[in-house]
Parts: C-alpha cells; structure tokens; sequence
C-alpha cells in the first residue's frame, strides 16, 4: 500500500473520517448489509474471516484506486461492466499469486477468494464513490470499506466459532457442548442478526443517532 | 454525436477494457504459473511421504493412468517425482489385462487420452515402502477427493481428503486428522467389511486421536500401539451426528484400495523392481 498522504484535499472528506466511515457508520455488512451472502458462507471460524477480509480489502483498495484514476475514460454508459472487469482482473490477479505463493493460504480460502468478483460491496463502492472522487480519497474509502468488512468478518467469525465450535483461532475455549447450530447456515443469519442489532445499538448509544455516512448512504 | 458514433465509441471502450484486462491477467499468469505449480507439487509430495512416513532417502514414482479408447488400451506413465535417475517409463494393457506395445510416453498416438487417476510407488533403501492411490467418491453435496495410502503388505497406512465440500461442522469433520486417524493401521483382510457406526467414540481413543496433529504417524502409531491393537477391528467412529460422510469415505477407500490392488497385480510385475 502507498504511504499515508500528508494533506489531503479539503472538498472530500479526510482520511481518518472515511475509515471510520467504513468501519462503523456505512460498515459494510452491519449498516449497508451488503454481500451478506459470502459473509454468511465463510464465518464459521475467525481464520476464514480473517483471510477473506484481508482479500477483499485488497480488491476493494486496488479496484478503487484503478477506478479513480481511468474514471476520464470510462464511457459512463458502461461503466458497470467496465468496473465488473476491473474487479475480476484483480481478484484473479489475487487468486494467481496467492495459489503460488502462498499455497497454505490458498487451500483454506482459494474457494472464496473467487467469489469476490461478485460482491456487492466493492462494485457499489466504485459506483458510489470511486467514480466521483480522485485517487486519494478513493484510496482511502477503499481502506475503510474493506476494514469494515473485515472487522465484520472477524467479529462474526469468532462469535459462530465459539458458539459452534467452542474455540477461537482453533483454540479449544468454552468447556461443555457447543451449539453447532451456530456454525451451520442458518447459524449464520440468526448470528448476523444478533451481531447487527448489538452493533446498531452501541452505535446509536456512542453517536446518539447522529451518525451519517460520509457519501451520503444509498443501498445499492 | 450520432447513435453509430456513440455505439462505436462504447464498443471500443468496452473492447479496449477487456484487452487491457486481458493483457494483464496474461503478464500475472506467465509470472505466477511456475511458482504454482511448484508450490501444488510440493504439496503434494509432501502428503505423500506424511502418509507414508517416508525418509529423506526415498524415493516416489508417480504412474499416470490413462484409458485410450481409439485403441482399447489402458496406459500407465511412470516417471520419478523429483527427477530420479530411472527414466520415465510406460506399460500398457488391453482390456482383457494382457501387455500390449503403445511406445514411450509422449507417443504420437496418444491423442484423446482419458485420465484416470494417479497411483504412487515408494521405495525406500532398495526396497517397497508404501502405495499411495487418488480416489474419489460421492458425498453429501459433492464429490470427496482422497488420497489412500497402503504399506507395502496392503494394509491401511492413512486416509488424506484432498478436496471435498461438505457441511461445516457436520460432515467436513471428514477431514480432520482425528477422523482420518480412524484407518490407520486398519489391516487389509478387514477391509471388505470395515463398516461405520453412530456409536459415540471412548474418549481415550478420541484423545488419542488429537494427538495425531502434532507428531507423525509412524510415532504416534507407536506411542498407542495397544489403543491401535483394539480399535483396528472395530468400525470407524462416524462424525458426530451424521453417518452420510463418514461412510461415503469409507466405501470410496475400500472401492480405491480394491482397485489399486487389482492393478497392482498387473503393474508389479512391470513396475516392481525397477528403481
């Protein structure tokens, strides 16, 4: 990743501001609830939400920063599968090196990573902000964005695991039976929900329901 | 601007995309593609010598199967994994099992080959160390892919699920090292009727079984041997609650072991002694 820029331009907003927007205020999955899918599919255990976080962080960083810089040449009638390509480029370029360089990594997730190409969150993030903003706060959005989705993985993951599995990072913890109904599917939608009303509520508690998010919302 | 014109203007754009796209998933694929085939292989080896517990001395053929349906023969390329000094070698057989001549590997004849799994031959100081064998098998959702591996008399030497997509937490057990502990040392005349059962495992054989993560098999095998003695005849302990996928296994490495053993028979007299 490029180093943090010293001054950034007045009119977008400030970097500290967009992350904090992509973790707590337009967080991914817990206010935007997008791409609920694959975060239902991979968090059975923190190490699975680890690794897809990190991966989408990545593509989402990447595929912005490209947005940001080609928006002039973008026919804007096309632009959606203009960015569709650009992702996917990405996550294959991803998939490639991490098959080859990092093959453990890549047995434990190499079936997810390919999924990104359809999130949602990434392509409403280049459709929503990258598109209209230049390189650097485009970067950083992308940063907040993908932290968001993976705090929300990592919180997920480690709640279904000790709940379902009674370990956290394959640490046996909790002692007795544990309710593998949690690690299942439909574990995963109760858990979501769990997760996202406890969330929303210390939110409203921490801004007194003043939040708003930095781009001006919209559920894509 | 005129419809045609802008019609144009997006073709390009959209044209121009793709190939910037595709020009670099080429350049990424052309840098990574070695290192991933590498990395696979490593992987590979080293699952191999795990299951067989094999020293640095040893040494692994890999046998390609192949089926060639034009001429009614089946194939089977065998080269030293690693670059051994025995050249690569190939034998062939009609259907009825008797050898045939089908030239070297890379033969011009060989076109519309029909894969049919790999086998690994280890030899160790001159002498057979252990089969390994590919199989594969129906699960709850999908197929379960499986390595076999066979000490030299045939009995079971351990059971590595390569690829499979069960259940999280139900079925997926599968591939955890204390349910593919199950079959080690299982002997080869139990095989036929090695079954599977709900009964829940004694809890000093499922400590037993946790213990396998962290030593290699040969110790471990040691360190329990009298745990071994008693559960080699018993059935295999199906994951909890579910009996789908611990019995889809079970049955695929008997179907894989039959089949081995089968063309082993023929193979050996080939195969056997060259090193």
């Amino acid at each position: 990743m490029s180093a943090a820029p010293d001054s950034v331009p007045a009119a977008p907003p400030g970097a500290g501001r967009l992350i904090l927007n992509g973790l707590f205020a337009e967080n991914p999955v817990f206010r935007l609830a997008l791409s609920l899918c694959p975060a239902v599919a991979v968090t059975t255990t923190v190490v699975n939400g680890l690794a897809l976080g990190i991966a989408v962080l990545a593509v989402q960083v990447l595929s912005s920063v490209t947005v940001a810089l080609t928006r002039q040449w973008i026919h804007p009638r096309v632009r959606i599968p203009a960015y569709t390509i650009i992702i996917a480029v990405w996550v294959s370029a991803i998939d490639m090196t991490l098959a080859a360089f990092a093959p453990a990594v890549y047995a434990q997730v190499g079936l997810y990573v390919k999924l990104i190409v359809a999130f949602a969150i990434i392509i409403s993030r280049l459709e929503m902000f990258a598109s209209k903003y230049p390189l650097i706060p485009s970067f950083w959005d992308g940063v907040g964005m993908g932290l968001g989705f993976l705090f929300a993985l990592l919180v997920i993951g480690a709640f279904r695991e000790l709940l379902g599995n009674g370990s956290l990072g394959g640490v046996p913890l909790a002692p007795g039976k544990p309710l593998l109904f949690f690690a299942l599917p439909a574990g995963g939608f109760f858990s979501i929900a769990i997760l996202m009303a406890i969330f929303n509520a210390i939110e409203r508690r921490v801004t007194g329901g003043a939040s708003r998010p930095a781009s001006g919302g919209g559920h894509a | 601007m005129s419809a045609a014109g802008q019609i144009a203007r997006i073709t390009a754009s959209l044209t121009l995309t793709c190939a910037i796209g595709a020009a670099v998933l080429g350049g990424v694929y052309v840098g990574t593609e070695r290192y991933a085939r590498a990395a696979a292989l490593a992987g590979e080896q080293r699952a191999i010598r795990q299951l067989l517990g094999l020293g640095d001395g040893a040494e692994v053929r890999e046998v390609h199967q192949w089926l060639d349906p034009a001429r009614r023969i089946v194939l089977y390329d065998a080269r030293t994994l690693g670059g051994g000094d025995a050249p690569p070698r190939r034998v062939a057989f009609d259907l009825s099992g008797a050898p045939v001549e089908a030239g070297a590997p890379g033969d011009a004849r060989d076109r519309g080959l029909v894969p049919l799994g790999r086998l690994f031959v280890a030899r160790q100081g001159g002498r057979p160390a252990g089969f390994v064998a590919e199989g594969e098998v129906r699960g709850y959702k999908n197929r379960i892919r499986f390595l076999v591996a066979l000490s030299p008399a045939f009995d079971l030497a351990g059971v590595r699920v390569v690829e499979h997509e069960e259940d999280p937490g139900l079925g997926a057990e599968i591939a955890t090292p204390w349910f593919q502990g199950q079959y080690v040392g299982r002997p080869a005349a139990g095989l036929a009727t090695l079954d599977v059962t709900r009964d829940p495992m004694p809890e000093d054989w499922r400590s037993a079984l946790a213990g396998l993560q962290r030593m290699p098999v040969g110790a471990w095998a040691a360190a329990h041997a009298p745990l071994l003695e008693r559960e080699r005849t018993r059935p295999i302990y199906a994951v909890t609650g579910a009996t789908i996928s611990s019995r889809a296994l079970t049955d695929g490495v008997r179907a894989t072991v039959d089949h081995f053993r089968r063309r082993w028979a023929l193979l050996e007299p080939h195969l056997g002694g060259d090193s």
